[in-house]
């Protein structure tokens, strides 16, 4: 079993395109630079918007973590925006004591984080 | 002054400065403040990875060895908070402590680290020792910005655990994490 899927569509919100990327299993330090590599391919797309679908994922450390505020960053540069949708318990927990949650807007659908 | 102690409080006031016990063993306690049977706010005893502190229950450790297998790790640690009595989101910080500091054995260590897991009717203790050494005796002890590359893992780790000890010399380093466990 892969500890970690990730699988990209490009899709459409209101005659918005958008990218959702799902991100699926357990992210930590021994897979981030995988991670990093294919968001980064996501990003250099230069998305208006990147929705990042979490509900699939059961865990993630402060690498991936880490991973995710650098997309946030470059999005933030060339003008995009990111936004999380669906963490679980673990995730949800891990955004919110490094307050990660306040820079990055969550949703609880991905349609709702597509609308903005 | 040689390796300190510092006896902080969670909420990072410095409380104590006790002398210093073991020379060249930089040694990081941090005790919780606990609410004692009379509801009373105390701090706690601060122990020590070295033994001054007796380990829940006399049984033998549950003891596992890893190289970059974090989640059979957290799978392992999951298990016993469930199994000590903690509740599933504390389980889940108790998780996320382990992993953090194994994950730091597989960026910095250059060998395998080593788990150990006890627990009684009062805590949970997870052990996580391997070869790599700290040097920065506030490790973990500030919050890092988040435009930081790093240093968010101790930070997480302080935050969620009752009780974080780490002791680092340069044989390697032995960090405790402690859950108290609800009453039964």
């Amino acid at each position: 079993m892969d500890l970690l899927t990730v699988s990209v569509t490009a899709r459409e919100s209101a005659g918005e395109p958008y990218t959702l990327v799902e991100i699926a299993g357990e992210a930590d330090v021994t897979n981030t630079d995988e991670l990093r590599r294919l968001l980064d391919e996501e990003v250099s797309q230069q998305p208006h918007t990147l929705v990042i679908d979490l509900s699939g994922l059961r865990f993630m450390d402060s690498s991936a973590l880490h991973a995710l505020l650098r997309v946030n960053r470059s999005l933030d540069r060339q003008g995009g925006v990111l936004a999380l949708v669906s963490p679980q318990a673990a995730v949800a927990k891990i955004l919110r004591l490094t307050t990660a949650d306040r820079l990055i807007p969550v949703f609880d659908s991905v349609a709702e984080a597509a609308a903005g | 002054m040689n390796a300190g102690c510092y006896v902080r409080r969670v909420r990072h006031t410095v409380t104590q400065r006790p002398p210093v016990s073991r020379a060249g063993v930089l040694c990081l306690l941090m005790a919780r403040e606990g609410k004692t049977a009379q509801g009373a706010l105390t701090r706690q005893p601060v122990p020590r990875p070295d033994g001054d502190r007796p380990l829940p229950s006399s049984d033998e450790p549950v003891s596992y060895t890893y190289t970059t297998d974090l989640p059979t790790i957290r799978a392992v640690v999951h298990r016993y908070a469930i199994q000590a009595g903690l509740t599933e989101a504390r389980a889940i910080d108790l998780t996320l402590a382990v992993s953090e500091v194994a994950a730091n054995t597989v960026k910095h260590a250059k060998s395998p680290g080593s788990l150990k897991i006890w627990y009684d009717a009062k805590e949970i203790v997870c052990q996580i020792h391997d070869e790599g050494i700290i040097t920065d005796p506030l490790a973990g002890r500030r919050q890092p910005s988040l435009d930081a590359s790093g240093g968010h893992g101790l930070w997480i780790v302080n935050q969620v655990c009752d009780q974080v000890e780490i002791l680092s010399d340069e044989t390697g380093t032995t960090i405790r994490l402690h859950m108290t466990l609800p009453p039964a």
